[in-house]
């Protein structure tokens, strides 16, 4: 159950690896994979799922907790946040920053709003319903 | 201690095989002729021809001394092949662990323990082997002085003792010494020659190309100093020096390049040796 | 620490080394990357005391090289170094009565996570399985530090992904781990510190997290300015 979500992702090598990993907890819970009060992996098995080294598990960790999106309670394992406000703020941040480095590639061609609007919506409804029937697919065969 | 004899017993371990087809090889060499050579005579002599009619010598009583003799190739064969396979194995017990898919060396020399504890051990392993060949040729003697007396009828032998026997043959004369002094003669040059044998192979594994004008040089100067008490006229009755102040020479030049060597030999593995 | 110091050293009359100065800390992977022939290998033994300097000094824990260190740091060659004629039973035991840090639970571990079969003669091992069985023997060693010398090279792909999955695991960590590579690629995302080496020196020493913070650059992209810039 664990591994669900974990075993896939795969890191660019520019970017900060445990800014990555940071980045990978927030899709899950803004996508509803993780929920609000749910035990995650400690380090030491996060490290194993992601083959990512300990010390880079562990940055991770400390940087979800300074942006309070993970509690550590003394010796008990680590849990996501319940507090709605940054929860909410997650999701609106990972939209806010898709949709700027959208914005600042396709600014480039100068469409008109309207017409961008319009082809971003036919666009995105092909694409949900292409990847939820991908979804269902694979897990018939699971 | 106790990791100096796992040492020993490793190296002991990985040379059974060989050891044992060297005992092998003589017990098969050295039986196998005795009794052939036996046989022939003894058959002759019951069928009652002479001389002339077999083309050998047939004597009037056979003694084991006599069998040696006559059996001598097929006798100091097998010693001589085992004597070339351990002055050989003083190195290749050293480079067998540097070449092939396994280099061994790098454990031994990464072992928390002080590294001269490999030469020692190394060493005490080729003296063992030495000392095995030893014993075993001892106890075939034994055996084969039965097997002698099994074959020929009580009438046609004369009896003989054990040290007539064992030096009846030059080799077999050295390295069955009669005398403690003698024994220490040849045994001691011997591990002075195994122990200039090592510091040789380090001076070439720390060296290299270099290394080996190193060994040769440094074996030419260990044999150069044994010898020079002899060039200064041990053998001449009229030398300046009295014989025992040549003797005393002598042993010092041995002592000087045991030392030496074994320093040598410490130093590099500790400080120059590379894998 | 690792203290490498102005080490300098003449092979053949080749300048292997010239002045080679780094440092690997506990608890942090640092990766050496050179081309074949860039004197990485020469480096590791000369830390392990496998091969003298002409001059330099290499220091662990404020302490010169010498036997007491071999308790306290593993070395993982990239061969064999177990005699072939052994099993693999006969070399863990041998290791284990030299060793005063031999974790023999470990080691148990790591033969059933590898699927190694003890009763195998070293001589039989294939390539990847020689390369697991090295590593075994390495970190079935309570050491504070642990060499490597090319973990993945000239090995199968699922040999490595198996080898590559130790350095996520607590086999690592808490201990100061040296490495040396001349392809990065699998292992871009599990070092802390890169070492790039050219003509006997380090050309570059850094934090790879710093460098994708402050200047967004991969491993590999630096190493493309260094080598070729």
């Amino acid at each position: 159950m664990m591994n669900e979500g974990w075993t896939s992702v795969v890191f660019n090598n520019r970017d900060p690896v445990y800014l990555q990993v940071v980045r990978h907890f927030k899709e899950q819970i803004a996508t509803g994979r993780l929920k609000a009060g749910q035990v995650i992996p400690s380090r030491r098995e996060l490290g194993a799922l992601l083959k990512i080294n300990p010390n880079t598990a562990q940055k991770a960790y400390k940087e979800m907790e300074e942006q309070r999106l993970i509690i550590t309670e003394g010796n008990s394992p680590s849990r996501i946040t319940e507090e709605a406000a940054i929860l909410r703020a997650i999701r609106s941040e990972l939209i806010e920053s898709a949709v700027e480095s959208f914005v600042v590639s396709v600014r480039r061609i100068d469409v008109p709003v309207d017409e961008l609007l319009d082809l971003v919506r036919t666009k995105y409804v092909e694409e949900r319903a292409r990847t939820n029937q991908a979804e269902e697919g694979g897990s018939i065969h699971d | 201690m106790n990791r100096y004899l796992k040492l020993v017993n490793m190296e002991i371990h990985r040379f059974r095989y060989i050891l044992a087809s060297l005992m092998v090889v003589t017990l098969l060499s050295q039986c196998g002729s005795l009794i052939w050579t036996i046989q022939r005579v003894v058959s002759a002599k019951e069928k009652g021809l002479t001389q002339a009619e077999v083309g050998f010598a047939i004597p009037k009583f056979l003694s084991f001394p006599w069998a040696i003799v006559n059996t001598k190739v097929w006798f100091i064969l097998p010693i001589l092949l085992s004597i070339t396979v351990l002055v050989l194995y003083s190195m290749i017990i050293w480079y067998r662990d540097w070449f092939g898919r396994s280099t061994f060396i790098y454990r031994l020399l990464m072992l928390p323990s002080a590294r001269w504890v490999l030469y020692v051990s190394k060493l005490t392993a080729i003296l063992t082997f030495v000392f095995s060949m030893i014993a075993f040729q001892l106890v075939l003697l034994v055996g084969e002085n039965m097997l002698f007396k099994t074959i020929v009828p009580a009438g046609m032998r004369t009896d003989s003792t054990f040290v007539e026997a064992s030096t009846i043959i030059p080799v077999l004369d050295t390295l069955l010494p009669k005398q403690f002094e003698q024994f220490i003669y040849s045994y001691g040059l011997g591990i002075i020659g195994v122990i200039v044998i090592f510091t040789a192979v380090l001076l070439e594994r720390s060296y290299r190309r270099l290394g080996i004008l190193y060994a040769i040089g440094y074996s030419a100067a260990c044999v150069g100093v044994i010898l020079s008490p002899f060039i200064l006229g041990l053998d001449r009755s009229n030398s300046y020096w009295y014989p025992s102040e040549i003797y005393t020479m002598e042993l010092a030049a041995c002592l000087l390049i045991s030392v030496i060597s074994v320093c040598l030999g410490f130093w590099l593995l500790r400080k120059k040796i590379t894998v | 620490m690792i203290e490498v110091i102005d080490v300098h050293k003449r092979f053949r009359g080749r300048k292997v080394l010239n002045g080679v100065s780094f440092t690997a800390e506990k608890g942090q992977i640092t990766c050496l990357i050179g081309i074949n022939g860039a004197g990485k290998s020469t480096i590791l033994k000369a830390i392990m005391g496998l091969t003298p300097l002409k001059s330099g000094m290499i220091r662990i824990d404020d302490a010169p090289v010498g036997p007491a260190m071999y308790e306290k740091v593993a070395f993982v060659p990239d061969h064999l170094t177990t005699p072939t004629g052994m099993r693999l039973s006969e070399g863990i035991q041998f290791m284990k009565d030299f060793y005063r840090n031999w974790n023999d639970v470990r080691a148990n571990e790591l033969l059933a996570f590898f699927k190694l079969d003890r009763t195998e003669r070293v001589g039989n091992l294939s390539k990847g399985m020689a390369a697991k069985y090295s590593l075994l023997l390495g970190l079935s060693q309570d050491t504070d530090y642990i060499l490597m010398d090319e973990p993945f090279s000239g090995i199968d792909m699922f040999s490595r992904e198996i080898i590559a999955e130790v350095f996520s695991t607590d086999l690592i960590e808490d201990r100061g781990v040296l490495l040396t590579t001349h392809e990065i690629d699998d292992m871009e995302h599990l070092i802390d510190q890169a070492v790039l080496l050219q003509n006997g020196s380090v050309q570059l020493a850094f934090d790879c997290e710093e460098m994708r913070t402050t200047e967004g650059k991969s491993v590999i992209d630096v190493m493309r300015e260094v080598y070729t810039g």
